[in-house]
C-alpha cells in the first residue's frame, strides 16, 4: 500500500516536472534538489523509513543514514537561526544572515551527497565499450553524416583522454561511411557514452543536392559495453570461424593474403567480422572482441529490460531504434528528444568537446533522477 | 578510354609484329594496360586493377589490388586507409608506382614480396624472395608455445629466461615474435640458406631484438651439425615450421609458391618427414630434461611422427599433444623429452 502511494507521489512529482517545464528544469545543471527533498515528500519518507528499519538493503546504507541524520540536524539548526532574523538587535540579524547562507550551502552539499549514495552505479559503468555507427535512411547523405558523427566521437574520446581504436571502417564511393566500429576505453567511458545509443537525425541541404532542398537522413549509434573474461564465457564449440583458407590443404601449401575473418556464434546467430589488419590472428582477435561485446549487451538487455522499461532514457537495443537527437543545420540547432533540450552552434557541437560533454552530462543527470525516483518507490 | 588505350598500347608495345604473344605481354616490364588518361582516385584504381587481374586469372584479384594501392598510399590495408584518401586523386608518381607493383602481380609474384613486407603476430617484417613467407597458421603455433610457457613457469626458474632454438628461421617470424612476447627469453635461430640468415638479421635489427638472438647458418641434415649448438645448450624449447610438403605435392603448388619461394623451405621429401626426423634426432641432445619441441606439420603427420617416435625409443621423446589449426586440421605437435 505504502509502496503504491509513494510510487504515485513520485510519478506525480515527475509528471508535473518533465512535460510542463522541461526547458527550465534541464537548463540548470543539477537535479531539482528542492523538489526532491520537499518536506513530507517521497524521498524524505524513504529516508525516514530506512532509518527506522533495522536492515538496510543498500550496501552504503549506514553511510547514507549518517548523511541523512546530519542533514536533519543542519536543517533544524537552520530553522533555529531563521528565528534570529526577526531579532531587534541589528548585529545579531546580520550574523544570522551570514550563518544562514553557510547552512544553505552545507545543506545543498548534503543533499547532493545523498543522491550520489542512492544512485548506484551500473555493473557496466566502468567498462570499455565498442561504438558502432551505421548509416540509415538517406543514401549518400546519410553516409556523409555517419562519417561526421564517427569523427565527432573520435574527437570526443580525445577530449576525454580516452583510448580510441578504429576496428572497421566501410566507406561509400563519395567519402561517406556505411558502417564503422571503434573500441573506446578510459575513465567512465561507458558511463557517459551509453547515452549516445539510438537514431540520430540530420536535417540539412546535402552536398549532393542540386536544387537546395532540405533533406532528412538518419544514422544509428550503438554502444556495447566490453565484457571481461569473467563477465562472459563463450564455449569455443559454439563458434564457427570462417576464413578464406577454410578449404584446401592450408599451411605451407597455400599462400593467401586474404586475412579477413568472420566469426559466427551458432546458438544466437550473431556474426562478427574484421579485415582491418594484414595479420589474420589480429583480425580474429578484433572480431572476437566485437562478438563478445555484442553477446554481452544481449545478455545485459535480458537482465535490465524490465528495469528500464519505464524510463525515458533507454540504454541498449530498445534505445537503438528510438530517435534520440536531431541535428538541424538550417537552424544551427541540436535537440535531444529524450530530455527535450536544445543547444545551438552545431559546428562547435560536432567538434565533440565541451558542448557534447554538456549534453551528455544533462542526460546523465536526468537518468540519475529517473533511477532515484525508481529507488525511492521500490524500497519505501 | 578505349581509343586512348589502344593508341597508347600501340605506342608502348610497338608494332604488333614485335609483340611476343601472351608471353611477351605477361613478362614485359611495361604495364599490360596503358597509363590511364586522367588521374584516378584510390577506389577507382582498385576497381581498375581488380578487373585487370580477374581477366588475367590472377588469384585474389581484389585483395591484391587493394593491398598494392593501400601500400603506395602508406596504409597496411584498404580498410585502414584514411577515408579522405579514398576519393582523392593520386599523383602521377603514385600511379606509376602502383602500375609497377601491379605488373609484378601479373607475373604471379606473391603480394608479400611485391610490398617487401608483411605482418606476423602484430610485427611488421621485411619479406624478400626467395625466403619463405610466413603463413597465418604459424601465428597459432606461436600462440600455443606462449600458452604452454605461461602455464609452466618452473621451466624458466634459475636462469635469465627460457632459451629457445628455432630450426629453419626463414624471415625470423617465429623467433622474433617469441622474443617480443617473452621479454626474458633468448633465441638461437638457425637456417641453412644465406638469404634466410640475412633476412632474419635484418628483421631482428628492424625490431631492435638483435641483442637476444643468435643467428647461426647451420644445416641440421648434415652429420654432427648439432655439436655446433652445444655452447647454447641446454635449451628449454625447440620450435620449428620445417619444410613438410610431401615431395609429390610440390608440383601442384600455385605459381606464387612454386616460382618464387625457396623449395628448400617447403619440400619435406617423400613423406614430408625428412627435416622433421632430423629435428627430432638432434633435439634430445640439446634439450633440458622435460624440454619441449613444438612443430608445425602436415595433417597426415601426427600419426607418422607418433609411429616414428615409437620406433626410436632411444630418443626418449613422446608426442604429448596435437593441436588443430583454425581450419580444424591437426597442424601442431608438442613433443616432450622424458628423462632417460
Amino acid at each position: 500500500m505504502w509502496c503504491r502511494l509513494l510510487w504515485g507521489a513520485a510519478r506525480g512529482l515527475w509528471a508535473c516536472r518533465a512535460p510542463c517545464q522541461p526547458h527550465r528544469f534541464f537548463g540548470c545543471s543539477s537535479p531539482p534538489l528542492e523538489e526532491l527533498f520537499v518536506r513530507g515528500g517521497p524521498l524524505r519518507t524513504f529516508l525516514e523509513r530506512q532509518a527506522e528499519s533495522e536492515a538496510h538493503l543498500q550496501v552504503r546504507g549506514p553511510e547514507l543514514m549518517a548523511v541523512a541524520k546530519l542533514l536533519s540536524q543542519k536543517e533544524q539548526e537552520l530553522r533555529e537561526t531563521e528565528h534570529l532574523l526577526h531579532d531587534e538587535n541589528e548585529d545579531l540579524r546580520k550574523l544570522a544572515e551570514s550563518e544562514i547562507t553557510l547552512y544553505q550551502k552545507e545543506i545543498t552539499q548534503l543533499k547532493h551527497q545523498i543522491i550520489l549514495l542512492l544512485v548506484t552505479s551500473e555493473e557496466t559503468d566502468e567498462k570499455d565499450l565498442i561504438l558502432e555507427v551505421t548509416a540509415g535512411v538517406g543514401g549518400q547523405e546519410a553516409m556523409l553524416f555517419t562519417a561526421e558523427i564517427f569523427d565527432m566521437y573520435q574527437q570526443y574520446a580525445a577530449f576525454k583522454r580516452w583510448h580510441f581504436e578504429t576496428l572497421e571502417y566501410f566507406t561509400s564511393e563519395i567519402g561517406g561511411l556505411r558502417h564503422a566500429s571503434a573500441s573506446i576505453g578510459g575513465s567512465e567511458a561507458y558511463k557517459r557514452m551509453k547515452f549516445e545509443g539510438g537514431v540520430h537525425r540530420v536535417q540539412r541541404v546535402p552536398k549532393t543536392e542540386k536544387q537546395g532542398r532540405i533533406h532528412t537522413s538518419t544514422m544509428t549509434v550503438a554502444i556495447l559495453p566490453q565484457p571481461t573474461e569473467i563477465n562472459l564465457v563463450i564455449n569455443p564449440k559454439d563458434l564457427r570461424i570462417d576464413t578464406k583458407r577454410a578449404s584446401g590443404a592450408g599451411g605451407q601449401h597455400v599462400n593467401t593474403t586474404d586475412s579477413a575473418v568472420r566469426i559466427v556464434h551458432l546458438p544466437t546467430g550473431v556474426v562478427s567480422e574484421c579485415q582491418q589488419e594484414r595479420s589474420q590472428l589480429k583480425n580474429r582477435e578484433t572480431a572476437m572482441k566485437k562478438l563478445r561485446a555484442k553477446l554481452y549487451s544481449m545478455h545485459l538487455e535480458e537482465e535490465t529490460s524490465k528495469r528500464y522499461n519505464a524510463r525515458m532514457i533507454q540504454v541498449g537495443t530498445k534505445g537503438r531504434s528510438e530517435k534520440i537527437r536531431t541535428y538541424n543545420f538550417p537552424q544551427n540547432r541540436i535537440t535531444d528528444h529524450r530530455i527535450n533540450k536544445s543547444l545551438h552552434d552545431l559546428e562547435t557541437f560536432m567538434q565533440g568537446d565541451y558542448l557534447l560533454d554538456e549534453l551528455i552530462q544533462s542526460l546523465k543527470d536526468y537518468a540519475d533522477y529517473e533511477s532515484l525516483v525508481e529507488i525511492i518507490s521500490k524500497k519505501a | 578510354m578505349g581509343f586512348w588505350g589502344r593508341m597508347l598500347w600501340t605506342l608502348v608495345s610497338g608494332p604488333s609484329g614485335r609483340r611476343g604473344g601472351a608471353q611477351g605481354r605477361a613478362f614485359s616490364l611495361w604495364p599490360p594496360r596503358p597509363p590511364l588518361p586522367r588521374l584516378l582516385n584510390a577506389t577507382e584504381l582498385v576497381s581498375h586493377w581488380t578487373g585487370v587481374f580477374e581477366k588475367r586469372g590472377i588469384p585474389e584479384a581484389r585483395e591484391s589490388s587493394e593491398y598494392i594501392v593501400a601500400h603506395v598510399l602508406g596504409a597496411k590495408t584498404f580498410q585502414s586507409l584514411q577515408p579522405v584518401l579514398w576519393t582523392q586523386p593520386l599523383t602521377p608518381q603514385q600511379l606509376l608506382c602502383i602500375q609497377e607493383l601491379c605488373s609484378r602481380r601479373l607475373q604471379r609474384m606473391p603480394v608479400q614480396y611485391i610490398l617487401g613486407e608483411w605482418d606476423f603476430q602484430g610485427l611488421n617484417l621485411k619479406m624478400a624472395p626467395p625466403v619463405f613467407i610466413p603463413r597465418p597458421e604459424t601465428e597459432e603455433l606461436v600462440e600455443w608455445v606462449l600458452e604452454e610457457m605461461a602455464q609452466r613457469p618452473h621451466v624458466i626458474e634459475g636462469q635469465d629466461g627460457p632459451r629457445i632454438l628455432e630450426v629453419g628461421c626463414g624471415s625470423g617470424a617465429i623467433s622474433l615474435s617469441l622474443l617480443t612476447r617473452l621479454p626474458e627469453s633468448q633465441v638461437i635461430a638457425v637456417d641453412k640458406e644465406e638469404a634466410a640468415i640475412n633476412l632474419t638479421c635484418e628483421n631482428a635489427k628492424r625490431l631492435q631484438l638483435q641483442d637476444r638472438i643468435w643467428i647461426v647458418p647451420l644445416d641440421v641434415t648434415s652429420e654432427g651439425s648439432w655439436t655446433h649448438l652445444l655452447p647454447w645448450s641446454p635449451m628449454d624449447l625447440v620450435v620449428s615450421n620445417p619444410p613438410y610438403i610431401f615431395h609429390q605435392d610440390m608440383e601442384q603448388l600455385a605459381p606464387e609458391i612454386r616460382s618464387y619461394e625457396d623449395p628448400v623451405a617447403l619440400d619435406g621429401g617423400e613423406e614430408g618427414m625428412d627435416i622433421i626426423t632430423n629435428i627430432l634426432t638432434l633435439a634430445p641432445r640439446l634439450l633440458k630434461d622435460c624440454g619441449s619441441i613444438f612443430l608445425e606439420v602436415d595433417p597426415r603427420h601426427p600419426e607418422l611422427v607418433n609411429n616414428w617416435l615409437q620406433s626410436r625409443p632411444d630418443l626418449y621423446l613422446n608426442l604429448v599433444a596435437v593441436h588443430k589449426d583454425f581450419c580444424g586440421k591437426p597442424r601442431f605437435l608438442h613433443v616432450q623429452r622424458s628423462e632417460p
